[in-house]
């Protein structure tokens, strides 16, 4: 019987513990210090492979791996709690910021060179310090077809009762084209019509600091969530008008952002809402799509068209990082202005350095355009518990017609919104 | 000497090693939600006590209510369908014929692979406008909308067809080892006093199935009412929340900051399985009884 | 007379091969779609033949970086059965054999918790596993995957031991051997079909895992095969002939252990999971 049981435990011990320390602690001897890089961007992973390698080349002391989820925003919390913290991220949230989870970079060398507005962006509310930088603005708006809007001699809207006309000769002239695109599979699409179009009219009224400070201070006199004709109410009858008049695609809820990006590109439709880093994708689907682009109509009556200005490609230092000074000089070989301006090429997306001049695309006098008529508003700064994907699920649920009036909805926006604020505290 | 004893007495204490692993890892645990779930932990920060208040919040939770909604009905579609096509396949099955072995296996083919591959594989055929189903339909004239997945409840139906297409093999080979058991003279016996097959199947062959019956309902209503990975990759609980079931409402918790509060979810998920498992129970041992 | 018969026959026969088409028609799209040329539409031809391009296969291999994942679903697979098999086996025989206050208790334990999904303790079992060190590691996924799996285990186990007779032992006990060790020396052998069962009902389970592993490996050289075709899934969604080659090597080596071992499975779960 020994036998047996020996050979069990040799099995046992052969089997299962042989290969399981081996892959455990890699970082033990001389290797590389490794520094993990832990992204939801997932148009810049290819990308950054690249750049990792290259750079994995010219520093062999360290090792920079890169780790893409899409869930990001979410699965950070599970990392921050399990101790597997990465040591850059760009993930950043205000909840960890005042849980002290990122290391400050306010004294970094690349600030001087980064475009004030954007390290406005960059600066956390609470101690003026900043715990992230960003690369890149981007924008946000709406990108159309050209042909369509030129051949039916159309005008960028500016006021909802014109971006509804829009859409309605848009439907009359082409019955079989979608006139407006939701991806509402990737329910994040549906959340930035909320950041974008029911935030845009606090951002305007109390401009880009005074809005920054009632999102993160959850001051509901200024949000007015729960208010009838507050911002959430006035936002869900839009989308709810768009839907009752067959404006939008009738799979607007199962559809990808994929499937949005292919469907404008391929002219199946004349208007998507999206944001800058969409553009190289559409380009790749149909190099010949002619795409314009303008800002959101104004939604509420009085109120002025938004296009977003706001920082991209954000990264962050984790403070618990035990390789901060590894990481900062990855940051900074990232920085560097001609792999920056090939990042800002490769993404169609202006640089946030004023050192790097990049060719980024044809809509650069769209864009410029777009940014001197409209309000220019940045994202929203959301509790960790309520991100753009539970936001994007309730206008899911709005365009599934589960809220009896766009009311309802707005107090359930208020209630999830006031409660995940509570629960971060 | 005292070695000895202690050898020839190994026997009695055999089923330690097994609690202790599963004490460390199951048990203790399990414990500890309970008293996660009176606290208000966000995941990060220090918890407080907050006594009960997560499972009253809980029960005027609008989300939460339809995700109980959402489980039960899908548990209620899916585990009884399971039996009745494990059940049928089993009796076609079970007969010689030949090539018997080899549609057992294609049948069971599918409870292999991971439910989360096998949603994604779905998805491919029931994308509304792109996918297979869609395609083939408008090809062969048919106009449809294919909003599948984008309705609650076709898309609850979607899912729980998708479910018992994937595991009626594994309730099936359970009933087919049911039936093997039954030896062919009651068979006999049976046709001896000129019973037709209906009545052998209802007095002869399901109560000696009891044993059978009895592991597929409780694993079926288990393995339906924690359901989580067909639902992730097929419709990741939308359109909203309206085919979140409660174990992807739990996971949900965990990552927004009610780590707390989603630990009295899951013990209310316990004892929402609880229920029909021992009601299912009880029933079948009176039917023991009266077999 | 004897063409009732026959239509009898080829009824059943089409009934046959009607559920036998349901069961494999998703893998034959899947196959189609994974084998196709067209990267982003889905071209349907009705040729019924695919395109055989392999490179999508290829191209999902390297890009997904699946080869780690294969590893380590088998390095947590392997290790899970073992500990499994020889815990729950010599529970169910001490159970089985030798009836005790103690080993009754232990029993309804199991039985209880059979019915308790693992889902319920993740979050707790979460905190736990970061006290000890374990978030991120195989052998921690190995113990978690195996106590989840051992109430049904020790269940099949009892049922089964108690339908042997009991004289196999006692002839062992008669050579001087010891109750614990006529177990290891005999009983064990006689246990191949149950065992056979388990590792095949167990095995998958713990193989397909995605709830536990989706929390408790976060680190990309960790991941196992479900993990790793949903990070896939979620950054190749446009590409379907990408996903598709991405899911026909996830699912390959269940199905090719399943083919390759079908005889022994079936047989394996029929007499060793409905006993007594």
């Amino acid at each position: 019987m020994k036998r047996t049981v020996t050979l069990l435990m040799c099995f046992v011990i052969f089997g299962v513990s042989f290969p399981l320390f081996a892959g455990g602690q890699k970082e033990g001897k001389k290797a590389p210090v490794t520094v993990t890089f832990f992204t939801g961007k997932s148009e810049t992973v290819d990308w950054m492979d690249k750049l990792i390698a290259d750079f994995n080349k010219k520093y062999p002391g360290i090792k920079v791996t890169q780790e893409f989820q899409k869930d990001a925003s979410s699965v950070i919390k599970v990392k921050f709690a399990s101790g597997d913290i990465p040591d850059i991220t760009t993930v950043v949230n205000q909840d960890y910021i005042d849980q002290g989870m990122y290391m400050d970079l306010s004294n970094e060398s690349w600030w001087s060179r980064i475009l004030p507005s954007i390290k406005d962006l960059c600066t956390d509310i609470k101690s003026g310090k900043q715990y992230k930088v960003a690369t890149n603005v981007t924008t946000a708006g709406i990108f159309y077809n050209k042909e369509v809007f030129n051949k039916l001699g159309l005008k960028e809207a500016l006021t909802w009762k014109d971006f509804v006309g829009n859409l309605e000769t848009i439907k009359k002239a082409n019955p079989g084209m979608v006139p407006m695109f939701l991806a509402g599979k990737d329910s994040w699409t549906l959340g930035h019509l909320i950041e974008f179009l029911a935030h845009g009219i606090i951002k305007q009224e109390y401009g880009i600091m005074g809005s920054r400070k009632a999102f993160i201070y959850n001051q509901q006199d200024k949000l007015k969530f729960a208010q009838a004709g507050g911002p959430m109410d006035i936002f869900a009858g839009r989308i709810m008008e768009l839907k009752a008049k067959g404006l939008i695609n009738s799979d607007s809820l199962t559809a990808t952002y994929d499937d949005q990006k292919t469907a404008l590109a391929t002219g199946k439709t004349a208007l998507i809402s999206q944001g800058m880093w969409a553009f190289r994708d559409i380009m790749k689907i149909n190099p010949d799509a002619e795409i314009g682009f303008s800002p959101f109509p104004a939604i509420a009556d009085g109120t002025k068209p938004v296009v977003i200005s706001a920082e991209d490609s954000a990264y962050a230092i984790t403070s618990a990082s035990k390789h901060k000074k590894e990481a900062v000089i990855f940051l900074n070989y990232l920085f560097q202005p001609d792999n920056q301006k090939s990042y800002s090429e490769f993404l169609k997306m202006p640089s946030a350095f004023t050192d790097v001049n990049a060719d980024w695309g044809p809509l650069k006098d769209d864009v410029k355009k777009a940014l001197s008529i409209a309000v220019n508003i940045p994202f929203t700064e959301t509790p960790s518990g309520f991100s753009g994907d539970d936001a994007g699920r309730m206008v899911q649920q709005l365009i599934a017609g589960k809220y009896a009036t766009s009311l309802d909805f707005a107090k359930a926006y208020a209630d999830t919104w006031n409660k995940a604020w509570n629960a971060a505290k | 000497m005292k070695q000895k004893k202690l050898r020839n007495n190994l026997h009695k204490v055999m089923a330690v090693p097994a609690f202790i692993l599963f004490f460390i890892f199951f048990i203790y645990p399990l414990f500890q939600s309970i008293g996660l779930s009176l606290t208000n932990w966000n995941g990060f920060s220090k918890a407080t006590f907050i006594g009960i208040r997560n499972f009253i919040t809980f029960f005027s939770d609008s989300r939460a209510l339809n995700d109980i909604k959402v489980t039960v009905l899908f548990a209620l579609g899916s585990a009884p369908l399971l039996n009745i096509f494990g059940l049928v396949y089993a009796l076609l099955l079970d007969k010689e014929f030949k090539g018997k072995s080899l549609v057992r296996v294609i049948v069971y083919l599918p409870a292999v692979i991971s439910p989360l591959i096998m949603g994604y594989l779905w998805y491919f055929i029931l994308q509304p406008q792109r996918g297979v189903l869609f395609t083939v339909l408008s090809h062969a004239g048919w106009v449809i909308s294919g909003n599948w997945l984008g309705k609650s409840g076709p898309a609850l139906v979607v899912l729980i067809l998708v479910n018992v297409w994937q595991f009626v093999g594994m309730t099936m080979i359970i009933y087919l080892a049911g039936l093997q058991t039954i030896s062919p003279e009651m068979y006999e016996a049976s046709d001896m006093e000129g019973a037709g097959y209906w009545t052998t199947l209802r007095y002869v062959t399901l109560p000696l199935l009891l044993p059978s019956i009895k592991i597929n309902v409780i694993t079926n209503i288990i393995g339906s009412l924690s359901v989580f990975e067909i639902i992730i990759a097929l419709t990741d609980g939308g359109p909203g929340y309206a085919t979140e079931s409660l174990s992807i409402y739990i996971l949900r918790m965990v990552h927004g900051s009610f780590t707390g509060y989603s630990t009295a979810v899951a013990l209310i998920l316990f004892f929402i399985i609880l229920i029909p498992v021992f009601i299912s129970l009880k029933v079948m041992k009176r039917m023991e009884y009266e077999a | 007379m004897n063409w009732i018969r026959i239509i009898q026959k080829t009824g059943k026969y089409i009934t046959l091969v009607v559920i036998s088409f349901l069961s494999l028609i998703p893998f034959y799209i899947l196959i189609t779609i994974g084998l196709s040329k067209n990267v982003g539409k889905l071209k349907i031809d009705f040729s019924f033949l695919p395109d055989f391009h392999f490179v999508n296969f290829i191209l999902a291999w390297t890009k997904s970086g699946l080869g780690i994942s294969l590893v380590n679903s088998f390095v947590i697979t392997s290790g899970a059965l073992v500990i499994l098999v020889i815990f729950s086996s010599s529970a169910g025989y001490s159970i089985a054999r030798f009836a005790s206050p103690f080993n009754r208790t232990i029993l309804n334990i199991f039985l209880l918790c059979m019915m308790i999904p693992g889902i319920i303790n993740t979050v707790a079992l979460y905190t736990l596993m970061i006290k000890i060190g374990g978030i991120n590691t195989r052998w921690a996924m190995i113990l978690v995957l195996s106590a989840n799996s051992l109430p049904f285990s020790v269940f099949l186990y009892t049922n089964f031991i108690r339908s042997i007779p009991r004289d196999v032992e006692e002839s062992a006990i008669i050579d001087g051997c010891t109750w614990f060790s006529a177990f290891w020396r005999v009983t064990f052998h006689f246990l191949k079909p149950v065992t056979a069962a388990v590792a095949i009902l167990q095995g998958l389970g713990i193989w397909n895992n995605y709830a536990q592993a989706v929390f408790f490996l976060q680190r990309k050289d960790v991941r196992t095969i479900p993990l790793a075709i949903s990070m896939f899934f979620q950054q190749y969604g446009a590409n379907w002939s990408l996903m598709a080659g991405a899911a026909i090597i996830g699912l390959a080596p269940a199905v090719l252990i399943f083919l390759f071992f079908q005889k022994f499975f079936i047989k394996g779960i029929i007499s060793g999971a409905v006993k007594g």
